[in-house]
C-alpha cells in the first residue's frame, strides 16, 4: 500500500473542475443547484437589460434634446441679452473655468500624484473638446472655441507654477484655491465700477455651473463647521453644548426644500429693509448649514469610536487640551470617517438640485423648463433626463473614487 | 499690573488664567451673543410685518383654504378650513412615508444580501444597482419617473393584468378591501387584532416548550392556525349576525366613456412617481446599510453555523442578520427619517404632500406662521421614527451587556 508521499505531483493537482475558467465558473456561479438557478435568472435578466437598454440608446432614443439645450445645460441662461445688458459676457465662465484649469495643473504639480494629473486632464480635455462641438459658427462662435482649447495649455501652466515657482507648496495652492473661488464669483457676479465686467444678477446664473458653485463653497464650509459643531457638542460646557445639539437637531428635522423656501420668504424679513439681499447667497448658507449638521453628526461618530487612551495619553504627555483635539483625536476621527464625510459631500452636491424650489435654474430645472416650454420635446423628457443622470453619477462617482483613493494613502484599515 | 495680578484672582489663581472663570466667561458671551442676535431678527421681523403689513397669527387656521388638493386621502372639500388642508398634507406624507419605508426595507434588504451573495452574477447586479441609485440626485430619477409615466398609454389602451390591476398615465390601480359597513368593520378588525395576539401567545409559549424540553413542538404552524381559525372564526360569526362580511374586496372596473376606474385603489401617477422614485432611492442607501451589518458580524459566526450544518439560508437567516441588526437599526432609522423628509419633494413630480401645500398656501396665508407649524410636524415625524427606532434598538441588544 502506497503511502500518501509517495503520490506523484501530477495526482495532488486539484481536480479540473476546480482551477482556472472552468473552477471561476464553478466557484462563482454553478456551485449548488440554486446558485445555478440564480445565475439562469439573473442571467437572463442582465441579457434582456443589456439588449434593451442598449438598443434605446443607440437606436430608440433621440438625443437631439440634448443639443438644443446646448449652452444653457452649462450656463443656464447666462449670456443672455437680458443676462448681460446688451454686452457680451460669455467670456467670464470661460475664464473661471482656465482658472480652474490652471489650479488643477498646480495641484498636480504639487504632489505630482496620479489622481490630480487624471482629474486636471480630464476637466481640461473635456472642455478642449467642447470646441469641436459640430454647432454653427453663429451659435458658438470661434472666440468661444479658442477660449476654450485654452484650458489644454493652462494645465501645464499650473504644474509649471506650483513646480518652478514659491507658489508650490500645499499651503499656497489652497489659498490659490480660494483666491480663484472669489475670483469667479466676482468675475460672474461683475462689478458696476467696471465698464467691461457690468454686473449680472444672480437671478440669471443657472446651469451645472451653479450646481458645482454651490457645492464647491457648501464642501469648503460644511467641513470646518460640521467639525466645529461636532466638537461643541460633545464639549462638557452646556450653554455651547445646548446650542449646538438645537442646530444641529432643527437642521437635520426639517427637509432641505423646507429650509430653502424658508430661506426666501422669512429669513428676508430678519434682516433690516435697506440691507443688500442675494437669494443665491442665502440659498447657498441654507444648503451649507443643512450640510454642516449632517457633518458634525458623523464627525461625532468618528469621535466616539475613537479610544479614550488616546486623548488620555496626550493629555498625560502634558498637550494642553485644544492641542489633544486638534493634532490627536480629530486626525484620527476623520480619517475613520471618511467614506461618511465624502458621502456627505455626495449628498451635498446633488442637493444642489434642490434649488429649482427657490426659482433658480440649475442643471436639472433648466432642463425640466425647457421640456416644459417646448412640448414637441415631451417624448425625449426621458433622453434628456438620463443624460442629467449620467452627468450627476460622474460626478459624484468620482467623488467616491478619489475618496477610495485618498483612503488608501492614509492606509485606512491597514493602521 | 502687580496690584492686578493680585486682586483680581480667584481660588488663587489670576482670572485670565483659570479655566473654569475663562470657560464660563466665553459661554456667557457666547450666549449673551446669541440672544442678542435672534432678538435682532425678531425686532426686524416684527417691524418689517408692522411696516409692510404683513399677515401674521394663527387665526387663518379656522378660514376656509378654498384651493382643491391634488390628492388626498381622507375625504376633502374646498370648503375645509386651513387647518384641517394642513392635516390632509401630513396624511399625504405620512402615507407615502410608511409605504415607502416598508417598501424600501424590503428592497434595500435584498439587495444588500444579494451584494454579498456567492454567486458573481447577482452580486455584480446588486453593486451596479447600488451604485446607479445612491448616486444620481433623487429629484433626476422622479423626473424620469415622472415622464416615463406620462408617456405611458391613456387609461382606455392601458395595461391590464387579469382585469384587477390597470396601469396607465393615470396611475395604477390595484384590487383593495373595503368595508362594507364601518362598525361592523371596526368590531371585526379589534377581533382579528385579539386573534393575532392569542397567535403570538401560543407561538412564544410553543418556541419556549421547544426550548425547554428539546422535543420539536411547531410553534409557527400552531401560532398561525390559532389566529386564522380564530380571525376566520369570528368573520364567519359577524356575517350571519349581521347579513354582510366585514370586508369585500373591491376590483377596479372601467366606468364610462373614458373608461375611468371606479372602485379598488388607484395610486395616481404623482403618488406612483414618489414612491417608485422614494423607494428605489432609499433601497441603495438601506442595501449598503445591510451589507456593512452583515459584514460586522465576525466571520467566525458564519463558519461555525456552517460546520454545524445549518443551510446558507438558515446560516442567515437564524445567525448572522440578528447579529447585523444590532449595527443596522441605528443607521436604518436615520434613512427612514431621510425617506420621510425627502418625500416633500412631491411638489415636484404633481403630489401634494405637506410641503407643497404649505408652499401654496403662502400665496393667500402668512408664511412664517405656516412654517413654524411645517418644521413642527416634520420634527414630530422625525421624533415617532427615532422613538420607534430606539425602541426597537432596544428590545434586540444583547442581554445583561
Amino acid at each position: 500500500m502506497a503511502s500518501p508521499s509517495t503520490h506523484s505531483p501530477e495526482s495532488m493537482l486539484p481536480p479540473r473542475s476546480e482551477v482556472g475558467v472552468i473552477g471561476w465558473l464553478h466557484a462563482n456561479l454553478f456551485s449548488s443547484p440554486f446558485n445555478t438557478v440564480l445565475t439562469l435568472i439573473s442571467g437572463v435578466l442582465l441579457a434582456l437589460g443589456l439588449w434593451f437598454g442598449l438598443k434605446w440608446i443607440i437606436l430608440i432614443a433621440d438625443w437631439t434634446v440634448i443639443s438644443e439645450l446646448g449652452g444653457r445645460f452649462l450656463l443656464g441662461r447666462y449670456n443672455t441679452e437680458a443676462a448681460c445688458n446688451g454686452q457680451n459676457c460669455f467670456w467670464r465662465p470661460q475664464a473661471a473655468l482656465i482658472m480652474v484649469s490652471v489650479l488643477l495643473g498646480a495641484a498636480w504639480g504639487l504632489r505630482g500624484n496620479r489622481v490630480a494629473r487624471t482629474v486636471a486632464w480630464l476637466v481640461a480635455g473635456v472642455s478642449a473638446a467642447f470646441a469641436f462641438l459640430p454647432y454653427s459658427l453663429e451659435t458658438m462662435g470661434l472666440d468661444v472655441r479658442i477660449l476654450l482649447l485654452l484650458n489644454l495649455p493652462a494645465v501645464p501652466l499650473g504644474w509649471a507654477l506650483a513646480r518652478y515657482t514659491p507658489l508650490g507648496t500645499g499651503s499656497r495652492v489652497t489659498m490659490l484655491g480660494v483666491a480663484i473661488f472669489f475670483l469667479t464669483l466676482v468675475l460672474l457676479r461683475g462689478l458696476p465700477w467696471l465698464p467691461f465686467l457690468q454686473p449680472v444678477s444672480v437671478v440669471y446664473w443657472g446651469g451645472l455651473s451653479l450646481n458645482l458653485i454651490l457645492a464647491v463653497g457648501g464642501i469648503t464650509l460644511s467641513l470646518p463647521i460640521g467639525i466645529a459643531l461636532a466638537l461643541g457638542r460633545r464639549s462638557n460646557l452646556p450653554v455651547v453644548k445646548v446650542l449646538c445639539v438645537f442646530f444641529i437637531e432643527v437642521f437635520r428635522g426639517v427637509p432641505l426644500i423646507t429650509l430653502l423656501f424658508m430661506s426666501q420668504t422669512l429669513v428676508p424679513l430678519a434682516f433690516p429693509e435697506d440691507m443688500p439681499q442675494n437669494s443665491l447667497f442665502r440659498a447657498a448658507v441654507v444648503i451649507t448649514m443643512f450640510s454642516s449638521a449632517y457633518m458634525a453628526e458623523n464627525i461625532r461618530g468618528g469621535l466616539q469610536a475613537l479610544h479614550p487612551g488616546q486623548a488620555e495619553a496626550a493629555r498625560a504627555l502634558g498637550l494642553p487640551g485644544w492641542q489633544t483635539t486638534l493634532l490627536i483625536s480629530l486626525p484620527q476621527a476623520i480619517r475613520n470617517v471618511i467614506p461618511a464625510i465624502v458621502g456627505q459631500f455626495i449628498g451635498l452636491f446633488k442637493d444642489t438640485s434642490l434649488v429649482y424650489i427657490i426659482g433658480m435654474l440649475d442643471v436639472v430645472a433648466i432642463g425640466r423648463s425647457f421640456i416644459q416650454s417646448n412640448p414637441e420635446f415631451l417624448p425625449n423628457a426621458r433622453e434628456l433626463f438620463v443624460f442629467l443622470a449620467a452627468v450627476f453619477w460622474v460626478f459624484t462617482y468620482g467623488m467616491s473614487y478619489i475618496s477610495g483613493k485618498v483612503e488608501e494613502h492614509l492606509g485606512v484599515g491597514r493602521r | 499690573m502687580v496690584s492686578a495680578s493680585r486682586y483680581l484672582t480667584y481660588q488663587g489663581i489670576p482670572v485670565w488664567r483659570h479655566v473654569q472663570v475663562i470657560q464660563w466667561t466665553a459661554q456667557i458671551v457666547s450666549g449673551i451673543l446669541v440672544v442678542a442676535l435672534v432678538a435682532w431678527f425678531f425686532t426686524n421681523m416684527a417691524n418689517a410685518i408692522q411696516d409692510r403689513d404683513i399677515p401674521y397669527g394663527f387665526s387663518f387656521l379656522a378660514r376656509e383654504y378654498q384651493t382643491p388638493i391634488g390628492e388626498h386621502f381622507i375625504p376633502y372639500e374646498s370648503s375645509d378650513t386651513f387647518l384641517y388642508a394642513i392635516i390632509v398634507g401630513f396624511t399625504n406624507t405620512a402615507l407615502v412615508a410608511v409605504f415607502g419605508v416598508v417598501l424600501a426595507t424590503a428592497l434595500g434588504i435584498f439587495i444588500g444580501v444579494s451584494r454579498l451573495s456567492g454567486n458573481w452574477i447577482v452580486s455584480k447586479l446588486a453593486t451596479i444597482y447600488i451604485e446607479f441609485f445612491r448616486n444620481v440626485p433623487l429629484l433626476v430619477q422622479l423626473f424620469f419617473w415622472f415622464y416615463i409615466v406620462l408617456a405611458l398609454p391613456p387609461i382606455r389602451k392601458g395595461y391590464v393584468v387579469f382585469d384587477w390591476f390597470y396601469l396607465s398615465n393615470r396611475g395604477f390601480s390595484i384590487p383593495w378591501p373595503h368595508a362594507s359597513n364601518l362598525s361592523v368593520a371596526l368590531i371585526w378588525l379589534a377581533l382579528a387584532l385579539a386573534a393575532l395576539v392569542a397567535g403570538v401567545l401560543i407561538y412564544r409559549r410553543q418556541s419556549r416548550n421547544e426550548e425547554l424540553t428539546g422535543r420539536a413542538g411547531y410553534p409557527l404552524i400552531y401560532g398561525a392556525a390559532t389566529a386564522i381559525a380564530l380571525g376566520a372564526l369570528t368573520w364567519l360569526a359577524l356575517s350571519f349576525a349581521t347579513g354582510a362580511s366585514p370586508f369585500f374586496i373591491s376590483v377596479p372596473e372601467p366606468h364610462g366613456r373614458f373608461g375611468n376606474l371606479v372602485g379598488g385603489f388607484t395610486a395616481r401617477a404623482g403618488l406612483l412617481v414618489l414612491l417608485i422614485g422614494l423607494v428605489m432611492y432609499t433601497a441603495s442607501f438601506i442595501a449598503e446599510i445591510v451589507r456593512a451589518g452583515i459584514q460586522s458580524v465576525g466571520r467566525g459566526q458564519t463558519e461555525a453555523s456552517r460546520a454545524l450544518g445549518l443551510s446558507p439560508m438558515n446560516t442567515l437567516r437564524n445567525i448572522t442578520f440578528p447579529q447585523a441588526l444590532r449595527v443596522i437599526i441605528p443607521p436604518l432609522i436615520s434613512q427612514f427619517l431621510n425617506l420621510t423628509k425627502n418625500s416633500s419633494l412631491g411638489g415636484a413630480v404633481a403630489y401634494s404632500d405637506l410641503t407643497s401645500i404649505a408652499v401654496t398656501m403662502t400665496q393667500t396665508a402668512p408664511a412664517v406662521s405656516i412654517f413654524m407649524l411645517i418644521m413642527a410636524s416634520y420634527l414630530a415625524m422625525s421624533l415617532t421614527w427615532s422613538l420607534i427606532g430606539n425602541l426597537y434598538n432596544r428590545h434586540i441588544q444583547f442581554g445583561g451587556r
